[in-house]
């Protein structure tokens, strides 16, 4: 299966989790995976920088319609939605903020399902709102396979409990255990 | 704003419909644009509407005034003043200088929404000596906008964090971070706390010249006007290669030579046209050397 795609929502307390995701993850990781993280104000630039330094694959902020390549994590750039084409491109959106949230976590989710659909693997982590909720919902409608971080894991349990309400989710794993889930997508 | 809670409640079939429908009642063809896009518009239309697709749609038909707002709402883009503050340090110390010298300079807003993209870029001319040699130009195809654009009052609430942005671009320099100007809001606008708006000065508001303009099937909206820059940011992200390639051809073609047109801090030049200009960062340049 060569269509399969990851994509990881994430907020307050997620920044330690994706680091720890992106300098485990195998260097060979076959898949796209995509990051829709809130950012805070100060992090605005140089995020990128700060993930690759321990990544063992790429991150890039993609452009829009840039064609989307297996083995590398591309992160929602700030300020910006981002939306996963059926054609398996980018679109960025200047569109208004939901749920006070740009990128939006449920629309990267809801897009990215509707291209991968029981090929994609959605993943909340961390948070203080409840963004991804919805998102991860369009995961399971599409019989995707859903993750949550487990709440007692989280530094702020809000966005996780949320989506646990929200959405079928087919595993509650520690940040151990979702390393391990990818390295086993890994093969 | 909370109204989202259906992500993708609208089909493909439903969207073609709609396209359909637009193009048959008015002279706007969203079939180019770019599908994710038009779809989560038209979902947060119809979430507003409190409406569901079929009802819609046959409304559309049957009411010209309802689908005149539609094609508002449908076509209305946000933006912050000083949005993307490398952008506007870019201008200020990498594209301005360029073009400082001439005896006039024609800026072009394309797209220019809301208008604080327009305030921006005068502030900052204004900062650095320039605006009274300088000819503001701005469109967009959404006519509610526009009219925004020349009250130049927003929100101050949500404006609130982008002054950040204001201090960031006028009162800072990259290139010299210990040297920090002094740039007082009251010089361009009025806070009001009570009332919650931000409103422009108006000898910031009477400076432009505005234009109803489609970019996609319109020439130059201010005919014979050739212009040094073009700002044209998160617009053609709507649109598919084929309407970004005629958009672009239509920048080149009213651009002078030495002139730049700046696309948004993710967006690139792809196609034929991308070999005539020079590309640097976000900024596109019709260099000599590409154009004798």
């Amino acid at each position: 299966m060569t269509n399969k795609a990851v994509i990881i929502g994430g907020s307050a307390g997620s920044f330690q989790v994706v680091i720890r995701i992106l300098s485990q993850i195998p260097k060979s990781f076959p898949y796209p995976l995509f990051l829709c993280l809130h950012r805070l104000k100060h992090v605005r630039e140089g995020f990128v920088e700060a993930l690759s330094i321990k990544s063992n694959i790429t991150i890039l902020e993609p452009n829009d319609k840039d064609r989307i390549k297996p083995g590398i994590a591309y992160l929602a750039p700030s300020n910006y939605h981002l939306l996963i084409e059926p054609e398996f491109h980018f679109a960025l959106s200047s569109g208004e903020p939901i749920n006070h949230s740009r990128p939006s976590i449920d629309l990267s989710f809801a897009s990215a399902a509707y291209a991968y659909r029981n090929n994609l693997t959605g993943i909340i982590l961390s948070g203080a709102n409840k963004d991804g909720a919805l998102g991860l919902k369009a995961v399971a409608d599409f019989e995707g396979t859903t993750i949550v971080q487990d709440p007692n894991d989280c530094q702020i349990r809000t966005m996780t409990e949320s989506a646990i309400k929200t959405a079928r989710v087919d595993h509650v794993l520690s940040t151990d255990q979702i390393i391990a889930f990818l390295a086993k997508m890994t093969g | 704003m909370d109204n989202f809670d259906t992500p993708l409640s609208i089909s493909e079939e439903d969207l073609k419909r709609f396209i359909e429908a637009i193009k048959t009642a008015s002279t706007y063809d969203f079939s180019e644009y770019s599908e994710k896009s038009l779809m989560r518009r038209l979902e947060k239309v119809l979430s507003d509407n409190q409406m569901e697709i079929s009802g819609f749609i046959d409304r559309l038909k049957q009411d010209t005034s309802f689908l005149e707002k539609t094609i508002k709402d449908i076509t209305v883009n946000t933006t912050e003043l000083f949005r993307d503050p490398t952008a506007w340090h870019m201008l200020k110390y990498n594209v301005l200088p360029l073009i400082a010298q001439n005896d006039e300079i024609n800026i072009w807003h394309a797209g220019c929404s809301t208008g604080q993209e327009v305030y921006s870029m005068m502030i900052m001319l204004n900062e650095m000596g320039l605006l009274n040699k300088t000819n503001i130009y701005a469109s967009d195809l959404n006519s509610d906008v526009i009219e925004t654009a020349k009250k130049g009052v927003y929100k101050y609430r949500f404006n609130l964090l982008y002054l950040d942005n204001f201090d960031k671009v006028l009162k800072e320099n990259p290139h010299d971070p210990g040297n920090k100007a002094e740039v007082s809001y009251s010089k361009y606008f009025d806070i009001n706390k009570v009332k919650d708006t931000i409103s422009m000065n108006s000898f910031l508001q009477k400076k432009p010249l505005y234009k109803k303009h489609d970019l996609v099937t319109e020439p130059n909206p201010f005919p014979g006007v050739a212009y040094d820059l073009i700002l044209c940011r998160n617009v053609i992200i709507y649109f598919n290669y084929n309407l970004q390639n005629k958009v672009f051809s239509l920048f080149f073609n009213n651009i002078k030579i030495n002139g730049a047109l700046l696309l948004g801090m993710h967006e690139s030049m792809l196609g034929p046209i991308s070999s005539r200009f020079e590309k640097k960062g976000q900024l596109y340049i019709k260099s000599k050397k590409l154009n004798p």
